[in-house]
């Protein structure tokens, strides 16, 4: 709670991406530092909040979680409507899911804030770094090139990272870096650059109490995790 | 492809459930169907008044002889394989389905001679006496009928008994020697057996619950021979005991019937699809250890395996369905508590009959109930929907996981269970009173909170406490041990009963269009973003044949019944009729070249050759013929005839084309359309004429001048310049030139091609010396003879010979380049195109319509005249662009024959018209014609100069000899 007096962003995320790529559990693991084997999948979407520190600044994310199934891709807009940030993870097993993430680039550039912040995902790091000696990667599982998503990125402009929501690797530091893109000169009241957002900065400081109680432990835990 | 197919698909199907959902007006066997929980089969047979009484082997004899039976008076209907009574007065009170098959005996009852009775016994020992009440004759009627099903009945009787033996019910009553017949085996049931039911069942009185349901099973019968009062809801409500509840479940949502009428079902289609696999398969695959992955049994093979059965037989029966997330954590909680089987033919009643379109691939009925859903909370909580829409909060976040996964993934589950219970026995409305129901009871602190997070986090600790006391305060002892979850039932069920089945079905039809237009648009904005690149084709275009493709894909569709979002040849050609000035469906005539030239693009767009093109391929092919490249354009149609892909096209190939031109270009030969070729030799002429009148004006007015001499103030008050008001254009003539114009392309292109094919593998000395100086029409004939068809010396056109025979022309070049482009009509949107206006009449209007470009030709006319005289006229018709000058159109379209010698306005110099033409030809034909034809090939300009000429030296003589019998075209401008 060292961060009451700083100015906080409010940043509204939202995550896409194929169904079980691990979307959930990169939230799960960044707000509650957690990993569940098997997370129930995402049914319509979630929505979380995790408060952090970037140097002088204090980002709250508010997190929107979707289902990746592509049946619930007509309710994605309804989500990513005015998102400053968008994660767009896929499965660096699964190639088909990195297919999919380039449409959801695609649909974000195309339908979403003009400016908005997108960072690309391939998740599941630990299933071709594990159980290997010399530490190198056990190429066998690797389906997408780490190339593949590097190229993606620089084409379209995107943060780019590879992560484990399992072992945490990476996890922090994609939140950490759209974090450091959010414009910061603004003060919270026009953080959202809409008059709603407006509206709810101020609230969100009358209501800090309730939203703190729900996370006290998670969010020093982050804390000592994230500040950079 | 799968992405994009799926997509289509889609679409399609939202076309279809949209139909088939608009026409809601339920039948009176529908209804009926829908109000007993009956399969699709059942049709009402016929129907009686009647009395009836039910009578167990425990029923004290007494009564029956004392004639004190309780009796109650109803409604008997018969069905197909069922007899259904309900009370008149309260379904509650007293109502059954009796399975036909389940009735062992049939008695005439012996009573007085007015009264009709039969006695009905059941497997179970149970005795129906019904009294028939009404027309004796129409009593015997309905037994008559009643008696013809049950002979029907007879072969499926031989199920009764492996069904019964599924029946946790059966099983229980011969447990406690209460069953007629022997039940030793416990059936298969749900998980739950195995792996310990969720709940502690003693907190639950689980005991005090089965044996509730034992005695009612003995008073009323069970599963197939049912009969329901008071007592079978009050048991329901209070929860269902664990060993019971699946039995109850379907036997509710009525997925029992299902069952028995098709035994072995479930296990065929397993065994049918063992190995296959599936997008559905793939999808369920992910979700297999991520449902209900607390209970003990999902962490296990078996519950694992069962849970993948089911879901993947549904995926074979449904395909359109397939497999959604939230239907696995649906069929994880019904296998607790069902067998597998059981669960299938109850997931079936679920996605049909309790929630359909939930799961579909457009997941429509989700979005329309959370519609629904906010309308409800809109009418009954107006100061918490208003708090919700001014902060901007989400409510779907929170509420469509309600509905898709019927409460199971957002309370504890012994909660959810109890929802679930009810949901089988009411329906869906149910949902929507609990969901409702939730937001009441938290309404207060609901209206203190203003962002999402905040909203969520007080519905997710009010579901964690349900258990807790509802009124921790109260001095009360019986309030303080409400718990908040039976004030939640409370709530539901009695505040909100005003939430019918009616009202619900009254806000989906409200809601319907606007969330079928929006997953409408939905789905083809992702199809249109996921299009390959076209470089030709506008968003603009993409959209127009988006709506084109499946408008008519479609209609057929429906008609068909099918859901392909293919297009085969014949819909194809009224695509391409639809879109472009040259296929014309109802010409006799070009029905053979025409189709010849169709199915050749069409084979050459159906890249996948499946005999029928995608939207894709059409986006792709259309891309393709338009493109705007010239030399690009020429390789893709010279693509269309080298159909192996060597890059050559032999003599046989070269007629085609030739043909194919000839098809393609009957619009200009026709007349129909107007090249810029012939635009510009009306631009011309209507300058010409301007000039004219111009001169002519002026010279009257010298003349007046000249007359009124020494009159000095006479200079001032002159007469203004009259600009003419009507122009008559030579309509005939012109489009006579052009099609001599496009004729003469032709016989020119397939001289040229045999001219300069190249000779097949050793060359040959040529047939034909090219330096031979017979005339051009000889020669024609003697290289179509010589060279075409001599099977002795093979030539073929290679693509640059293509181009450059192509570009030796300037009709065919300016074809390629710009007049064929022009002909598809892809920027126009869908309903807003009536081809029948294409014609002639439009391209005067779109002429003149731009007046500059006239203004400008007069101009430039002028300045090669005396500029003077001709300033003002020239400035007068600048000022007249675009507003004032227009055609007559109607004079153009009723043109007879009666006005064929009435030239109004000043009568047409037919020489300055034929001079213009000659101007037209020869100054632009050499000059854009050869600088590409250089470019092409230097050896054959010269060549190709001579042609031109001649061709327009030609041209000019046939006009100057017919030129005064022609139609003048009249062009009135208005000032
Ligand atoms: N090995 C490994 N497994 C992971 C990782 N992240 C997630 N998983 C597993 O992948 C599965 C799916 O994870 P979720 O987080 O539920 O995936 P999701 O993208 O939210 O899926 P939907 O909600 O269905 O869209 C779960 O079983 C996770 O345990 C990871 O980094 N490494
Ligand atoms: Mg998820």
């Amino acid at each position: 709670m060292s961060s009451a007096n700083k100015p906080t962003t409010a940043v509204k995320l939202v995550l896409l991406g194929e169904a079980a790529v691990g979307k959930s559990s990169l939230v799960l693991r960044f707000v509650s530092n957690d990993f569940q084997e098997n997370k129930e999948p995402t049914i319509g979407a979630a929505f979380l909040t995790q408060r952090c520190t970037i140097g002088d600044k204090t980002i709250k994310f508010e997190i929107w979680d979707t289902a990746g199934q592509e049946r619930f891709a007509s309710l994605a807009p309804m989500y990513y409507r005015n998102a400053q940030a968008a994660l767009v993870v896929y499965d660096i097993t699964k190639p088909a899911s990195f297919i999919k993430a380039r449409h959801w680039v695609k649909e974000l550039h195309e339908q979403a804030s003009k400016d908005i912040i997108i960072a690309l995902c391939g998740n599941k790091y630990d299933l071709i770094s594990k159980n290997n000696e010399e530490g190198e990667e056990i190429e066998s599982n690797r389906k997408v090139s780490i190339e593949e998503g590097q190229n993606l990125a620089e084409e379209e402009n995107l943060l780019f990272f590879e992560t484990s929501a399992k072992t945490a690797y990476n996890v922090n530091e994609v939140f950490m870096a759209i974090g450091n893109k959010i414009p910061s000169g603004k003060k919270k009241n026009n953080d959202g650059g809409l008059g709603l957002s407006a509206g709810r900065g101020d609230n969100d400081d009358n209501n800090n109490g309730r939203v703190d109680l729900n996370a006290p432990i998670d969010a020093g835990a982050n804390n000592a995790n994230c500040a950079c | 492809m799968s992405f994009l197919g799926n997509l289509k698909d889609k679409v399609s199907q939202a076309i279809l459930e949209k139909s088939s959902a608009n026409s809601k007006k339920l039948t009176k066997d529908e209804s009926f169907r829908l109000e007993y929980n009956l399969p699709d089969t059942e049709t009402i047979i016929d129907e009686s008044a009647a009395e009836i009484s039910i009578v167990s082997p425990y029923t004290s004899k007494n009564s029956i002889s004392d004639n004190t039976l309780p009796f109650f008076s109803g409604k008997i209907y018969l069905t197909q394989r069922f007899l259904v009574f309900r009370d008149v007065y309260d379904k509650r009170t007293c109502s059954f389905v009796l399975h036909i098959s389940s009735i062992k005996k049939v008695e005439r009852v012996p009573s007085n001679s007015y009264i009709f009775a039969l006695s009905i016994t059941a497997y179970s020992g149970l005795q129906y006496i019904i009294q028939y009440v009404g027309i004796r004759s129409r009593s015997e009627q309905f037994s008559h009928k009643f008696k013809i099903m049950l002979k029907e009945n007879l072969p499926n009787v031989k199920h009764l008994r492996p069904f019964l033996e599924t029946c946790y019910s059966e099983y229980l009553l011969s447990k406690n020697h209460c069953n007629v017949e022997e039940f030793q085996n416990q059936p298969a049931g749900g998980l739950g057996l195995k792996f310990k039911f969720p709940g502690d069942a003693r907190k639950l009185k689980d005991k005090s619950k089965m044996r509730l349901w034992f005695e009612y099973f003995k008073a009323h019968g069970r599963n197939i021979t049912l009969s329901r009062d008071q007592m079978f809801y009050k048991l329901i409500r209070v929860g269902l005991p664990n060993r019971l509840r699946g039995e109850i479940w379907e036997l509710c949502c009525g997925s029992m019937y299902l069952r028995l009428d098709n035994k072995d079902e479930y296990s065929s289609i397993l065994k049918l699809n063992e190995g296959k696999h599936s997008l559905a398969i793939d999808e369920i695959e992910k979700d297999l250890n991520r449902s209900l992955p607390e209970f003990p049994a999902y962490q296990t093979e078996e519950g694992i395996n069962r849970l993948r059965r089911v879901l993947t037989a549904y995926s074979w029966k449904n395909t359109e369905v397939g497999y959604c997330q939230a239907m696995n954590i649906v069929v994880a909680a019904l296998l607790i508590y069902m067998s597998e089987e059981q669960a299938f033919w109850c997931l079936s009643i679920i996605c049909d009959r309790l929630v359909p379109g939930y799961y579909s691939k457009t997941m429509y009925g989700t979005l329309l109930d959370q519609k629904v859903y906010e309308s409800l909370v809109q009418k009954t909580m107006p100061l918490l929907w208003e708090h919700i829409t001014k902060n901007d909060i989400q409510l779907s976040v929170v509420s469509l996981p309600w509905f898709l996964s019927l409460f199971l993934s957002s309370m504890p589950l012994v909660f959810a269970f109890r929802i679930v219970d009810v949901f089988f026995l009411n329906g869906p409305k149910t949902l929507f009173q609990v969901a409702l129901a939730i937001l009441r009871i938290n309404g207060e602190e609901l209206l203190r909170t203003e962002d999402d997070g905040t909203f969520i986090s007080i519905l997710k600790d009010y579901f964690s406490t349900l258990d807790d006391s509802a009124h921790p305060n109260s001095p009360n002892e019986h309030y303080r041990s409400i718990t908040k979850f039976q004030e939640l039932l409370v709530v539901s069920f009695k505040e909100f009963a005003i939430v019918t089945d009616e009202m619900v079905e009254n806000f989906r039809a409200r809601n319907k269009n606007e969330v079928f237009q929006g997953i409408e648009n939905f789905i083809k904005r992702t199809q249109l973003r996921n299009f390959p690149r076209t470089r030709n084709l506008t968003p603009e275009n993409l959209s127009n044949i988006y709506d084109r493709f499946y408008q008519i894909v479609q209609s057929s569709d429906v008609k068909m019944g099918g859901g392909t979002s293919l297009m085969d040849f014949e819909l194809y050609k009224v695509f391409m009729s639809e879109i472009t000035d040259w296929v014309n469906l109802n010409n006799q005539y070009e029905d053979k070249n025409q189709d010849a030239f169709l199915k050749r693009l069409f084979n050459n767009w159906d890249v996948e050759k499946r005999n029928a093109l995608t939207l894709e391929n059409i986006v792709v092919g259309l891309n393709k013929l338009v493109e705007i490249d010239l030399m690009e354009g020429l390789s893709n149609f010279f693509e269309l005839y080298d159909v192996d892909g060597n890059g050559k096209v032999n003599k046989e190939g070269m007629l085609l084309i030739s043909e194919d031109l000839l098809y393609l270009t009957t619009p200009w030969r026709d007349g129909f359309k107007l090249d810029s070729i012939t635009n510009k030799a009306i631009e011309s002429a209507i300058a010409d004429e301007i000039i004219k009148q111009q001169q002519l004006a002026e010279k009257i007015n010298k003349e007046r001048e000249d007359n009124a001499n020494g009159n000095s103030s006479s200079n001032e008050n002159l007469p203004e310049i009259k600009i003419p008001t009507e122009i008559d254009i030579d309509r005939e003539k012109l489009e006579r030139q052009q099609s001599e114009r496009y004729l003469s392309a032709a016989s020119m292109f397939i001289q040229r091609s045999f001219e300069y094919a190249q000779p097949e593998e050793n060359p040959e000395v040529p047939l034909i010396d090219l330096d031979d100086n017979g005339d051009e029409a000889d020669r024609m004939t003697k290289l179509m003879a010589n060279a075409a068809l001599d099977p002795t010396h093979p030539k073929y056109l290679n693509l640059p010979t293509f181009r450059m025979v192509i570009l030796a022309d300037e009709t065919y070049e300016l074809f390629f380049s710009e007049t064929f482009r022009d002909s598809f009509h892809i920027d126009s949107k869908i309903n807003s195109l009536n081809k029948n206006s294409r014609n002639l009449r439009d391209m005067f209007d779109g002429l003149l319509a731009d007046g500059r470009r006239v203004a400008n030709e007069v101009r430039r006319r002028m300045d090669t005249q005396s500029a003077s005289s001709a300033a003002s006229v020239s400035s007068r018709v600048q000022q007249n662009d675009n507003t004032s000058i227009k055609s007559r159109s109607h004079t153009i379209s009723s043109f007879n024959d009666e006005e064929d010698d009435d030239f109004r306005g000043t009568p047409l110099e037919e020489d300055l018209l034929d001079n213009a033409e000659a101007q037209v030809l020869s100054e632009i034909v050499p000059s854009e014609g050869r600088d590409k034809l250089e470019l092409a090939n230097n050896s054959i300009v010269d060549h190709d100069v001579k042609i031109l000429e001649s061709f327009s030296n030609e041209n000019k003589n046939s006009t100057t000899t017919n030129g005064k019998k022609n139609d003048p075209a009249i062009i009135e401008f208005e000032t």
